[in-house]
């Protein structure tokens, strides 16, 4: 405490900062954090340049070569089609993570409006909105979404559609259970004294005091979205061929992981890096936006 | 030869801040059937000494650095954790300050009681249970047969501090420690626990370790006493010397916190005696739906003078929280009239409620949960500034919460901490800043100085006093101490299950109670 | 009690009720019906196939039908499996498929809580760092990549189990019920942990300590039965989980457990499998739920008084 202490005092008081910018100052602190960040970062611009820093075209096949060893043409070797495992991979990564992250900001979406508008109105709409969360997580959706790939054919669109919709209902619940115990805190009604409006509370008040838990269950909504796509892809459900996923590459290298490895290995590495960045991130963004957190 | 013997006691706690002496070289000793009262200030040192005896402190990042604590042979602070385990709860045994969470919510009181016994003593479970409710008789516990087979959730705050007692008492030890044993009960309950406690400790020939904040309950507890501060013993003695002779200045200073007396002359209202500021008529908040409906505030009126301190005194659930946050609109009241300067406030809406919002302001009891954990000061001072458009740019804001911060005592290169940074004292100031930053009429206090230590107490008081003086504002004060209402309040009214029992000019309620709750009230002063 | 207990049957109702309705309206409103994947058959054949199964009805009529025939707990013939009808599948698929559950869930409590346990009593430290990185490990690894690694590892290069088939050969349970308890013995642990940390840090283990009682009494009598309160509520939803994704598992090990009739049903257009194993299904995650509730209400005292209040 007293070492941050002094960094604020080095800095002589011109106006008032924002939680983001202590927030963020708090974050470069933590190394595992960052280190999470930048990982995650570079996949993303990874995934949104492959088209043209891909080393080769997504479908050239060399059947001749077959199922090659990591070499130096083929950095991490090549399928039993012959292509290239890196650029699968990196084409891979642009379906997965748009998935992860596409699903996840639905349900985000959905679920923190859904949550807070319960937790803060309280009485009979919190009654209501809860009650038709608790019916739907009674759905068997896992089902369901088995049933709507079947039925209507592997869209993307529809998957993180009908996966963020799985997701929200979680988070509306998480956000409800914050937004409760926060709004009980007698600063909200020292904010209702103040003048302050319900919008400005919540915006001021109530998200910047729930965003911990939030951010947390984000960092694992995402995962467990990839992981979802990648267990409809292993069902035959998911991404069409001869487009893939990390999913899709990982059940794809099961099968012939006794013969050739690597192309369980690397896949395998890439999603679980993704998952270990992001739960690293996820804990110290909850840290970073907790003044109170007493790690450095 | 002394029961327990203290020798230059040192603890340390290891924080990310380097070394924090806890306390430091402290000796005392404690005689059979004697009551050796411990007081200071939060920070003091007084519950982690204590605490240190039975190994309690977690360790890391505690560490005893130094001395030795000697019971009946043993050194507690050096004995193997075989031989404290059978010490702990069999020969020294503790009240914890908290009744509501100091017992297993999981598990009947019963059990819970007869854990220790079962633990020490080879008895059988319905040996144990037959001590247990004869225990439980003892110490004022009513149909204890079946209460044995209750949770702790089905005990009110005075009952379960009387279960704690007899479980403490069920292994006949030599020595209890009670660490703030009665500090969260009301009154008139603190009263019979601590009557309890003594009549329990004369009957048993124990001695007993009695650690508080509160002066006057050491003063009536302790054979002798032991002032603390900043992990120092700073006196000890025979109570009636610390307290009728203290020869420390700390030792003086306290006792001079202690708000005993009336309002001070200067202070005191000197206003129109026929205004009507506020006004409230016939005012009654229930909660719960219509069948079982809880009347918390009862057909309440009342009239508060421009620029008059009002105390509102009673204890919890008596219905004073509820009454406050009714005149800020905080909970809905289902009759009745407020009004503030003849203006109707029960039915304002949207920018005229938002408008009134400004006339009147709120103190909160507890300044840990008043302020947002994650808003810096400057950010919380400013925010009702430019919500009501009293800075127009972004120098005019700087320099009103600048100057905010000076008149209640916060230093200006603190602006840019968040409030965990603040001792408990601070923070009320900042909280009282934050009413005081739109230029209010009314201030509402509840409880403000409640959770705060007494020498902290006493400035907080003077603070208000003298803010109240240069604004020439208006104050509602609520608390539950006596003491301090006298202290600040012009006229003072009593409430009851959602009544208002008596009102009247502060020494007039204080030296001639009219109404027999009030005169219970004032009995039951320590 | 009973009165919760027989709201929430109450509640449970317009629940099922809303899966069969949906269920029935998606399955047929997909493309493509249930004998198309038989090249061979004529039209006439389909014909006479869909009139057999009542398939060229309304679809209002085809829905009352098919609820009057439920209500007397009749899931009617398989499209696909002709000889047979759902209740006959399910009644040889679901004990199989519960047993995976059962086994699954139990190495995921055992392993779950004794991990978190040992994580909460020390924090931060070796003890906490080890169990809570393989529980990480745990829920990043997807079962379709957990079944193979270990069948490679103990089934083939160690040989030490059987690598697939149910009741054939003793052992060839452990593998899939490991496999499919993994992912939830991790979120276990971590529950475990969180709920353990929060008791440990009450007042009242506090006043435990000061009794005297040591470190396992405190452990087992006072913290577990809040500690493993967040277990308790994952509870339900874990085994309607494990329930729904035990196909994954079957499919990897050849069990013939009902998972695999689900997926091929869905395949085939199988409308009555399809309904049948989703309403299934349905009722029992609703139960389950319902029993999660129940036994949380059971451990936590101050709940059972609320709920009687209500």
């Amino acid at each position: 405490m007293i070492d941050s202490l002094k960094d604020y005092q080095d800095v002589s008081f011109e106006q008032g900062r924002s939680l983001w910018q202590d927030a963020w100052y708090r974050l470069n602190k933590n190394k595992l954090a960052m280190l999470g960040l930048y990982l995650i970062i570079f996949f993303v611009v990874i995934s949104i340049l492959t088209p043209w820093i891909g080393p080769y075209a997504y479908e050239t096949q060399n059947l001749a070569l077959g199922a090659s060893a990591p070499s130096a043409q083929h950095w991490l070797g090549t399928d039993i089609h012959g292509r290239d495992l890196m650029t699968r991979l990196m084409y891979g990564g642009r379906i997965s993570l748009m998935v992860g992250f596409a699903a996840t900001a639905v349900s985000l979406v959905i679920g923190v409006l859904w949550g807070t508008i319960a937790g803060y109105v309280g009485g009979l709409t919190d009654t209501i909105m809860m009650r038709i969360v608790d019916i739907l997580y009674a759905l068997p959706f896992m089902i369901f979404i088995i049933l709507l790939m079947v039925v209507f054919g592997r869209s993307l669109l529809l998957l993180f559609l009908a996966i963020g919709l799985i997701e929200w209902l979680t988070m509306a619940r998480i956000v409800r259970t914050q937004v409760l115990s926060v709004r009980k805190q007698e600063f909200v009604s020292a904010a209702i004294v103040t003048g302050l409006s319900h919008w400005q509370i919540i915006r001021r008040h109530v998200i910047p005091n729930i965003l911990g838990p939030v951010i947390v269950y984000i960092t694992l909504t995402i995962p467990s979205v990839m992981l979802l796509e990648a267990f409809l892809s292993f069902l035959g459900l998911g991404i069409q061929p001869p487009q893939s996923s990390w999913g899709v590459l990982i059940s794809g290298g099961v099968e012939t992981m006794e013969e050739y490895p690597w192309l369980l290995i690397f896949p395998g590495l890439a999603l679980s890096l993704t998952l270990f960045a992001l739960n690293f991130l996820g804990d110290g963004l909850r840290d970073a936006l907790d003044p109170r957190a007493t790690r450095d | 030869m002394s029961l327990l013997s203290v020798n230059n006691l040192a603890i340390d706690f290891t924080t990310r801040d380097g070394t924090v002496n806890a306390v430091s070289d402290i000796s005392f000793t404690v005689d059979k059937g004697e009551t050796l009262g411990i007081v200071g200030e939060s920070g003091s040192g007084k519950s982690v000494s204590c605490y240190s005896l039975l190994g309690l402190i977690p360790m890391p990042p505690g560490h005893i650095k130094n001395g030795s604590a000697l019971f009946d042979g043993i050194d507690l602070l050096r004995a193997n954790e075989k031989t404290m385990r059978q010490i702990r709860g069999k020969r020294i045994s503790m009240i914890f300050q908290d009744p509501m969470t100091s017992l297993n919510p999981y598990m009947r009181v019963g059990q819970q009681i007869i854990e220790p016994l079962l633990q020490h003593n080879k008895i059988t479970q319905q040996a144990a249970k037959e001590k247990a409710i004869a225990l439980l008789e003892e110490v004022g516990i009513s149909d204890a047969a079946n209460r044995y087979q209750q949770y702790p959730h089905e005990f009110s705050g005075g009952m379960r501090q009387r279960v704690v007692i007899a479980m403490a008492l069920i292994t006949e030890p030599d020595l209890l420690i009670a660490d703030e044993p009665t500090t969260a009960l009301d009154v008139t309950i603190q009263a019979q626990i601590l009557e309890l406690i003594h009549q329990l400790q004369q009957r048993r020939n124990i001695a007993v370790i009695f650690i508080s904040h509160d002066l006057d309950v050491i003063k009536r507890m302790a054979d002798r006493t032991i002032v603390m501060e900043k992990g120092f013993i700073v006196e000890q003695g025979n109570t009636q010397d610390i307290f009728y002779s203290p020869t420390q200045s700390y030792t003086k200073k306290l006792i001079a916190s202690i708000p005993s007396c009336a309002k001070p002359e200067n202070y005191r209202f000197t206003g129109d005696k026929d205004s009507r500021f506020l006004e409230l008529n016939d005012i009654s908040i229930s909660y719960g739906n219509k069948n079982n409906a809880f009347k918390a505030v009862d057909n309440v009126s009342l009239t508060v003078k421009q620029g008059e301190i009002l105390g509102l005194v009673g204890e919890s659930g008596c219905g004073k929280t509820s009454l406050s946050h009714s005149i800020v609109r905080l909970v809905d009241i289902q009759q009745g009239q407020i009004c503030l300067q003849q203006n109707p406030l029960e039915t304002l809406q949207g920018s005229a409620l938002k408008a009134t919002r400004k006339d009147i302001q709120m103190i909160f009891q507890d300044p840990y949960a008043s302020l947002n954990p994650r808003m810096t000061v400057f950010n919380t001072l400013a925010e009702p500034l430019r919500l009501h458009g009293i800075a127009s740019d972004a120098n005019e804001l700087n320099s009103k919460v600048l100057s905010l911060m000076q008149d209640v005592g916060l230093e200006a290169s603190w602006a840019n901490k968040y409030p965990h940074e603040f001792s408990g004292g601070q923070r009320q100031r900042i909280a009282i800043a934050r009413a005081l930053a739109v230029e209010p009429q009314l201030i509402i206090a509840d409880e403000p100085v409640s959770a705060l230590d007494v020498t902290i107490q006493a400035q907080i008081l003077s603070l208000l006093l003298e803010l109240c003086q240069q604004r020439q504002l208006t104050m509602i004060f609520i608390s539950h101490d006596l003491a301090v209402v006298r202290y600040i309040a012009d006229r003072t009214a009593v409430m009851n299950q959602g009544k208002i029992v008596e009102i009247n000019d502060t020494e007039t309620v204080y030296q001639n109670p009219s109404d027999p709750y009030t005169k219970s009230l004032l009995a039951a002063r320590v | 009690m009973m009165r919760f207990f027989v709201g929430r049957l109450l509640q449970s109702i317009p629940v099922i009720f809303i899966v069969i309705t949906a269920t029935f309206f998606l399955v047929r409103a997909a493309p493509g019906g249930p004998f198309d994947a038989e090249k061979t058959l004529s039209p006439e054949v389909i014909e006479r196939l869909n009139e057999r199964y009542n398939l060229d009805a309304p679809m209002y009529e085809q829905y009352f039908d098919y609820l009057g025939h439920l209500v007397q707990g009749d899931f009617g013939p398989s499209f696909r499996y002709t000889n047979r009808t759902v209740t006959e599948i399910i009644y040889a698929g679901l004990p199989i498929t519960f047993e995976l559950a059962i086994y699954a869930i139990m190495i995921a409590l055992v392993i779950g809580i004794l991990a978190g346990m040992l994580a909460a009593i020390k924090p931060n430290s070796a003890q906490d760092y080890i169990p809570m990185s393989l529980a990480m490990t745990g829920i990043c690894m997807p079962s379709f990549l957990l079944g193979p690694l270990l069948v490679l590892v103990f089934g083939i290069w160690l040989q030490w189990l059987p690598v697939s088939g149910w009741g054939y050969s003793p052992g060839d349970k452990i593998l899939p019920a490991i496999t499919l308890g993994s992912t939830y013995a991790a979120y276990i642990a971590r529950l475990t942990r969180g709920g353990m940390l929060e008791i440990l840090s009450q007042d009242y283990i506090r006043t435990a300590k000061a009794k005297g009682l040591s470190t396992a009494s405190i452990i087992f009598r006072h913290a577990l039965r809040g500690g493993l309160s967040p277990v308790v509520a994952f509870l339900g939803p874990a085994i309607a989980g494990l329930l729904a994704g035990s196909f994954v598992v079957e499919t990897i090990f050849q069990i013939p457990g009902l998972g695999r009739f689900y997926v091929q049903a869905a395949f085939n257009r199988d409308y009555t499998m399809i309904l049948g194993t989703t309403i299934l299904l349905s009722c029992l995650i609703v139960l389950l739920n319902m029993l999660s509730d129940l036994l949380a209400v059971w451990l936590n005292p101050r709940l059972a008084l609320s709920n009687e209040k209500n």
